[in-house]
């Protein structure tokens, strides 16, 4: 994805959530998460990716 | 008096100099007594350097200023961002200096009076603005309680954020505030550090902060650290709650030499400008017209560039060489760049202090996935000032369809190039800011008949029209400058016989691919421009 398509990407997420609010957040979040995991071709993929993203979280 | 400039700060006396360069006599009025205090605006850009040196005012602050070309970001310990902005070797200016707001007031200052025909009046408070059918009276004070009124012909607001005469007109900006604050601390510390932007985001030394560091001369550091939504703003900026958190930040870094605090002050994002900056015979320019983010260096850059876009329009104006149509073309562009600066502001606002919890979360997202994923960084990038292009211009002559793939079009800035001409080696840029320039892109040193009336412009100063031959190879004469790098031709998208018409302030206005038989049309062009034919 290109720069301006990736802030584009940034700032629209970051504005839906604001419109659900703190409460929902999550649930947004992880629906976005299981819509775009379901894209990959295999767990294998999306398993390092939850991972990835564990690891991150817990910094 | 022709001119009344509101405000002395960098935009009014930089706006006197280059008036004062076009011939127009100007008088400056400003309430405080001098220069200004605290270093305020210290990032220079390189477009503002240009606009400097039409005035001689490039030269002491390239000599006192730091110069950088890019930064790097930091998510808590660990690199996440390095940015360049463009640059060459041997380029005229570099992209961004940095340099204390009082060290520009000064050398503007000191331009305008070598320049001749400007009077600043210190301690001067202009009180009462009386528009009139084609004049401005303007009641004014002196520091010892004097009153008098002086008439202009025209009235320049460059009076800041808090502008007398917008309120006195009773114009409102129109935009957003941000409520994220950043306290700003210049303190004096001997340091080695390279001159470059530094960010860092929730840094040990300040957990949930994010702090942004510059180098000034006369070993000055600038720190801005984020408060919290929860710290109160006027115990802030006390002492000895800055201090600490100062402190911290420097042992972090390894500063390690002794240090005092010489200025501190607190500052939210606005994102204001006013919808024309034009009303009558009163032009806005700089912060009384518009008020931008700190982030990306936008504020006192895009004010200087209000200033070199003014000064010629009202110069050619006052000497009865344009319409003063022309000044509308002012207010339509510089409002344009200001929506532009206000748009990018805005974005990297929404990062460097989140205006609510959906940015507050993507950005910690952002932060951890740029350790590990290259693709997101560009999201930490500061976004730094460039040089707007006026694609609206009423001044903008169409291209013929077809002519040109690349190069600069009507509108954007006149690209820069390395060039050898009498005096040796030099930049193209360096042929803009005083009249009109004809860039005639050829390797025929026998100029086309056609060109003589152009070769020969009678006017002066800002009406003047000067045709240059940029040759691809030779040696360089009275009127011809050498692109022996081809950077020229290259960069405006030349071939034999292209011809570009660029503006005094340097911005291209329109460009011909076979200009021998369109000679008549650059003619008119010019005459459009100046409102002397519809």
């Amino acid at each position: 994805m290109s720069p301006e398509h990736i802030e584009l990407t940034y700032t629209a997420l970051a504005q839906c959530l604001a419109r659900v609010g703190e409460t929902k957040a999550p649930l947004l979040l992880a629906t976005l998460a299981l819509d775009l995991l379901s894209q990959l071709d295999d767990a294998g993929a999306a398993l390092e990716h939850i991972q990835r993203a564990e690891r991150l979280a817990n910094m | 008096m022709p001119v009344l400039i509101v405000g002395a700060g960098p935009v009014g006396l930089s706006l006197a100099a280059l008036l004062a360069h076009h011939g127009i006599r100007s008088l400056v009025l400003e309430t405080d007594a001098s220069w200004c205090e605290g270093s305020r605006a210290i990032c220079i850009a390189r477009r503002s350097l240009e606009i400097l040196g039409w005035v001689g005012a490039d030269r002491p602050l390239i000599a006192k200023g730091l110069p950088w070309i890019g930064g790097r970001s930091f998510f808590r310990d660990t690199e996440v961002l390095c940015f360049e902005m463009p640059s060459e070797p041997a380029e005229r200016f570099a992209p961004m200096i940095n340099i204390q707001q009082y060290y520009v007031e000064q050398h503007a200052h000191a331009a305008a009076l070598r320049m001749g025909g400007v009077e600043v009046c210190w301690s001067t408070r202009a009180q009462a603005i009386h528009p009139r059918t084609a004049a401005v009276d303007v009641d004014v004070q002196t520091a010892d309680g004097s009153t008098g009124t002086v008439r202009a012909e025209w009235l320049i607001a460059c009076d800041g954020g808090r502008s007398t005469v917008r309120e006195q007109l009773g114009l409102e900006f129109q935009g957003t505030q941000y409520d994220g604050r950043y306290v700003i601390v210049d303190i004096e510390q001997d340091t080695r550090c390279k001159v470059e932007r530094l960010a860092w985001f929730d840094p040990p030394s300040n957990p949930g902060s994010t702090i942004l560091m510059h180098r000034q001369p006369d070993n000055i550091w600038r720190i801005d650290y984020q408060l919290s939504d929860h710290d109160d703003p006027a115990a802030a900026v006390r002492p000895e709650n800055v201090l600490p958190r100062v402190q911290a930040h420097l042992d972090m870094i390894g500063e390690t030499a002794p240090w005092k605090p010489l200025w501190i002050s607190i500052y939210n994002a606005k994102c204001l400008t006013l919808p024309s900056y034009r009303t009558g015979r009163v032009l806005f320019a700089g912060d009384a017209a518009h008020l931008v983010p700190i982030f990306g260096v936008r504020g006192l850059n895009s004010g200087l560039d209000d200033a070199g876009n003014l000064a010629w329009k009202l110069a050619l104006v006052l000497q009865g060489r344009a319409h003063e149509s022309l000044l509308d073309s002012y207010s339509i562009e510089r409002v344009r760049a200001a929506r532009e600066n206000i748009a990018f502001g805005a974005k990297s606002t929404e990062f460097m202090a989140p205006p609510h919890h959906g940015f507050a979360l993507m950005r910690a997202a952002a932060l951890r996935l740029a350790l590990v994923s290259p693709g997101v960084r560009s999201l930490i990038n500061p976004r730094q000032t460039s040089p707007v292009e006026y694609s609206d211009s009423p001044l903008n002559q169409t291209d013929v369809p077809g002519d040109f793939a690349g190069g600069a079009r009507p509108g954007g800035p006149a690209p820069e190039a390395k060039l050898l001409g009498l005096e040796g080696p030099g930049h193209l840029t360096a042929l803009f800011g005083t009249g009109f320039v004809v860039l005639y892109f050829s390797d025929d040193p026998h100029l086309p008949a056609a060109w003589q009336p152009l070769a020969e412009s009678p006017a002066s100063g800002a009406a003047s029209l000067r045709l240059v031959r940029v040759a691809s190879r030779g040696a360089p004469d009275e009127r011809s400058v050498v692109d022996a790098l081809g950077q020229a031709w290259q960069r405006y998208d030349a071939q034999e016989g292209t011809a570009y018409l660029v503006r005094p302030d340097g911005y291209v206005m329109g460009r011909w691919r076979r200009s021998a038989a369109q000679s008549a049309n650059i003619v008119r062009a010019l005459k459009r421009a100046l409102g002397a034919e519809p």
